[in-house]
């Protein structure tokens, strides 16, 4: 991975503060939700509030730690990152989840499979669309019809009785 | 009849021929299934345990004994091989592991793997014969309050597995602390951080929190990276067998690991994976090579290796002299063993001794087979890595959704008119936290772990205070209690002592410098 | 533990091969679990009596039965094929979890079977009695810790109940909820806490071997050959039992309702069933019609004031 030397430039980290920011924000978040609780009585020694206060706190603390770092550049160096085959398999991620409830199983994951191997650079969709429908069919049949896992079908699936 | 006639008895009728190839079909089938990514020992035994209920009760005990090895040891390999955990006990396996396999040691560090998980199972599998009994009783003392110092003690020593900065380490742990506090409070049936989704009110399901943190994160951050994608893996670099000097590092990690592994494993509300935390903190601590931890140490493989398969081992004592599961593989094996006659209990060892000592002398069988099988299949295992890239990936992700779906598959989301399930959403979501720990040099194991220990820590304190009526004094009632603190100060203190008097290097190093 | 679905699962899929569906039963549960089990038996009891041609099982678990129910309501209105199995754990649920759809959302069609629960104190505890108990939890009542299952649970609120029926403001029982009735029983058992309440299966073992003592069930009657008081014989006024039900999809006619109806009683009135209720050894409580109606109105009411008064509940 790309845990490296730290910043040279020692110049504030922007994307770093950004964690900061975030590590805050959740902190707050987990603060607001904490104290909307209704608490029941019978708790009066260490209710269900205290550990949400106590991490929410411990989350403000490393925010601090985190932006001082980030002033001081001191996050490790990063090589600047290539979305587009990230996208290609979030893409992949998203087109399963949505797919997955009508189309079935090896439709979902097809797109899945031929999506992410895009990412790393193979295609084209029209040759690994298929190749991923093949194999996701048959992993479809071996664990839902040999093991009886119970995986979404979809038209595909349901022509085999 | 006596114990060891019993056993015996038991090993006698094993070690037929037709049982013997059950046990190597069990062995095969759980290894086969449980090297898939994202499927982890406890979906392999569940996918895998209809298989022997055709069988006759030794053969499908046997069986189901080699199912249950494989699935542990084909996990291990994913770990290793991919730095793709497919449960949580085998997250710590993954940071020197997966790290030896990509200097091309993989075949080692499979090896010390599999060897250690023998050794250890084997020594687990007879003290569960011969000292289940006092075991339990040691296990059962084990209050609310000593859990509790148990879990401080857990989070002192873990912080081994914190990588090289404090300040991103400690994050990670409470980005995992903060996500399990999310669920329904156990203590007051109040929902916590669960924004009105009903999905949410059950807390984050570990298993799909490592996936995603592992699997998919891993597979988003090598996509993206530029010199990533295109870095050639080294297959085998050296000898794939474990050398001289290996053999010398592992053996004494095999046994600590089991030392801590089982009696962990043995506590009603342990967990498995606890133990390997403990052993890979520990590797790291009496290591000869401490600057090898993180890049590849072969003793951060073989301890928590062995004390994962002890503390599996472990488990079955409450299993079996309680009927108390303590793990999600336990309950699945609750399921089998009633199946197979067996009723876990008290009155177990008196009402169905042959059983017992069948199913040990399957443990034990099985366990060798595994060692059988699966040691000369490393050179193929280790071919994993030649796979381009592309198909290698995709299929991570296959296999990595396939198992959160199988194991919690519900449709309960819905975009509109069409249903999706919330648990894939959950493992995107956390795919992606995964790849920005990576980017910005966050360790991720702490994450898990702190998913894990957090709501451990939080119910036993509370149980504890609440039996106590509030007084704190009950933390530090019970010796064990006492003992643990004591330990655990001891982790915390001698390290920065030592260092103060060898390097003359001051306390406040720990939290400033961060890299 | 959704693993736990799986295996179970399997072995009721492998059983019985699926064809296309007269009825579709949904289990709101991690399976292995009582409504797993039910839902399972139910099915292979319909199909072996002939009643119903194919039955299915569905598992949607979490949140207390609720994420199962809201999904049954949302996608079942009006079909007369789908049952879901429930029971008084999710009368509890649907309060704390303040879950949008409630039992008044389906159907109930009957109540089927049923467990009580069973006080019990570790053999070296001094409480011989429910007696004892009472007199100690009438002295202070934050030294009687009780184990039993997750809170707003069934063992929570006979725990509450008790306490409210001898005389004892339930807001101070020192409950201490532990994840399901083993890791409750290992707390007995080491003796960490005054009393376990829990389902007469979780502590069954340990009462027979003698490591714990069962003090009084809470179930209406004693069990057959047990020498186990019920607390109304021990002079607590008081019955809870977990009971589980089945119910038929929102919207169904009154002809579709009856017929439903009628199969379930050709169900419990089967030898197969009868065979299932001993060999799980469960209680037969077949409740239907009206009478169970006026029962679970009843239920809902009772659990919904102790749950308030024990402040689970605004």
């Amino acid at each position: 991975m790309s845990l490296g030397e730290p910043n040279l430039s020692r110049r504030p980290d922007g994307a770093a503060l950004f964690i900061a920011l975030l590590l805050a924000a959740i902190a707050a978040v987990i603060i607001w939700q904490t104290s909307m609780m209704r608490v029941p009585p019978i708790q009066a020694r260490v209710g269900p509030q205290v550990f949400p206060y106590v991490i929410a706190g411990g989350l403000i603390l490393l925010a601090i730690g985190t932006a001082l770092s980030a002033w001081r550049g001191q996050f490790p160096a990063r090589e600047k990152d290539n979305y587009g085959p990230m996208l290609w398999i979030i893409g992949g991620l998203i087109g399963q989840m949505l797919l997955l409830g009508w189309a079935g199983f090896s439709i979902g994951t097809a797109v899945l499979f031929a999506f992410t191997a895009k990412g790393f650079g193979r295609g084209p969709l029209w040759q690994t669309l298929p190749i991923g429908l093949v194999l996701s069919f048959v992993i479809w049949f071996i664990f839902s019809r040999g093991l009886q896992l119970s995986l979404p079908m979809g038209p595909l699936e349901r022509l085999i009785p | 009849m006596d114990t060891f006639g019993l056993l015996a008895d038991g090993l006698l009728a094993a070690l037929q021929v037709h049982n013997l190839l059950y046990a190597l079909i069990g062995v095969t089938l759980g290894t086969a299934v449980g090297v898939l990514p994202g499927i982890g020992p406890a979906l392999t035994v569940a996918l895998l345990l209809p298989v022997t209920y055709r069988l006759d009760a030794t053969g499908s005990l046997i069986m189901f004994a080699g199912i249950y090895y494989g699935g542990m040891y084909g996990g291990s390999t994913t770990s290793i091989l991919l730095n793709t955990p497919g449960e949580s006990a085998s997250i710590v396996t993954a940071l020197e592991g997966n790290k030896m396999a990509r200097k091309g040691r993989g075949g080692p560090a499979l090896a010390t793997a599999a060897i250690g998980s023998f050794i250890a199972g084997l020594i687990a599998t007879i003290a569960l014969a011969f000292l289940a009994p006092w075991v339990v009783k040691a296990a059962l003392a084990f209050g609310p309050a000593d859990y509790f110092a148990l879990m401080v003690l857990a989070f002192v020593t873990v912080s081994a597995a914190f990588g090289d900065s404090a300040l991103r380490g400690i994050t990670a742990l409470f980005i995992g602390l903060g996500l399990g506090v999310i669920g329904i409070d156990l203590q007051t049936g109040q929902a916590r951080l669960a924004f009105g989704i009903p999905d949410l009110l059950d807390g984050i399901e570990v298993t799909t929190l490592a996936v995603a943190l592992f699997a998919i994160g891993e597979t988003l951050s090598i996509a993206s990276s530029r010199s990533q994608i295109k870095e050639e893996v080294l297959a085998v670099k050296g000898s794939v067998w474990m050398t001289l000097e290996d053999w010398k590092r592992s053996w004494p990690a095999w046994l600590r690991g089991t030392v801590i592994g089982f009696p962990i494993g043995a506590m009603p509300a342990g967990g498995a994976e606890i133990g390997t935390f403990f052993s890979y903190a520990a590797e790291k601590r009496l290591s000869k090579h401490p600057e090898e931890f993180g890049h590849g140490a072969i003793e951060g493989v073989a301890g928590p290796e062995a004390a994962n398969n002890a503390s599996a081992a472990g488990t079955l004592v409450p299993l079996l002299t309680l009927g108390l599961p303590t793990s999600a593989t336990a309950a699945i094996m609750l399921a089998g063993f009633q199946q197979f006659g067996l009723q876990p209990g008290p009155l177990l060892f008196a009402n169905n001794a042959p059983l017992v000592w069948s199913l040990v002398a399957s443990l034990l069988i099985a366990n060798f087979m595994l060692l059988v099988l699966n040691l000369p299949l490393i050179g193929l295992w280790v071919k994993l890595l030649t796979i381009p890239k592309h198909w290698l990936y995709a299929g991570i992700l296959t296999f990595a959704t396939l198992g959160t779906l199988g194991a919690n598959g519900a449709l309960s989301g819905r975009l509109g008119p069409i249903p999706f399930s919330f648990e894939l959403l959950i493992l995107l979501a956390f795919g992606l936290l995964g790849y920005g720990l990576r980017r910005f040099g966050y360790p991720i194991a702490p994450v898990v772990i702190g998913l894990i220990l957090g709501p451990l820590a939080e119910q036993q304190l509370r149980r504890a205070l609440a039996i106590s009526q509030g007084d704190p004094l009950v933390l530090v009632h019970s010796p064990i209690a006492i003992t643990l603190y004591v330990i655990a100060a001891i982790a915390l203190l001698l390290p920065i002592f030592l260092r103060m008097r060898g390097k003359g290097e001051v306390l406040g190093q720990l939290a400033a410098n961060e890299d | 533990m959704n693993k736990l679905f799986l295996a179970a699962l399997i072995s009721g899929a492998l059983a019985l091969p699926t064809y296309a569906a007269d009825y579709t039963i949904m289990a709101p549960a991690a399976p292995g679990g009582g409504w797993d089990q039910t839902a399972r038996s139910m099915q292979e009891a319909l199909q072996a009596e002939g009643i119903s041609g194919n039955v299915q099982v569905t598992n949607v678990p979490g949140a207390g039965g609720t994420i199962g129910l809201a999904q049954f309501v949302n996608q079942s209105t009006g079909n007369p094929n789908a049952l879901i199995v429930g029971g008084y754990v999710m009368v509890g649920a649907v309060l704390t979890n303040a879950s949008p759809v409630s039992l008044a959302n389906v159907t109930p069609i009957a109540r089927l079977t049923g467990e009580s629960d069973v006080i019990v104190v570790p053999a070296a505890s001094e409480l011989q009695t429910v007696d004892d108990l009472t007199a100690k939890l009438k002295a202070d009542p934050g030294s009687v810790s009780w184990a039993g299952g997750s809170a707003g649970g069934v063992d929570h609120i006979a725990a509450g109940l008790f306490a409210k029926t001898v005389g004892v403001d339930p807001t101070l029982v020192n409950y201490i909820a532990f994840s399901g009735g083993g890791e409750a029983l290992a707390a007995v058992l080491g003796g960490q806490v005054t009393v376990g309440i829990s389902g007469l299966g979780e502590f069954d073992a340990q009462i027979k071997s003698g490591d714990l003592r069962a003090l009084a069930t809470t179930g209406s009657a004693r069990l057959e050959g047990s020498d186990i008081p019920t607390l109304g014989e021990a002079g607590v006024d008081l019955v809870v039992e977990n009971w589980r039900m089945v119910a038929a999809a929102p919207g169904i006619t009154d002809e579709q309702k009856t017929a439903i109806t009628a199969d379930v009683e050709k169900l419990v009135t089967s030898a197969t069933w009868k065979q299932t209720l001993e060999t799980k050894g469960w209680q037969d409580m077949y409740l239907s019609g009206a009478d169970f109606d006026t029962q679970l109105a009843a239920d809902i009411d009772a659990t919904s004031a102790i749950l308030k008064d024990i402040g689970l509940v605004q």
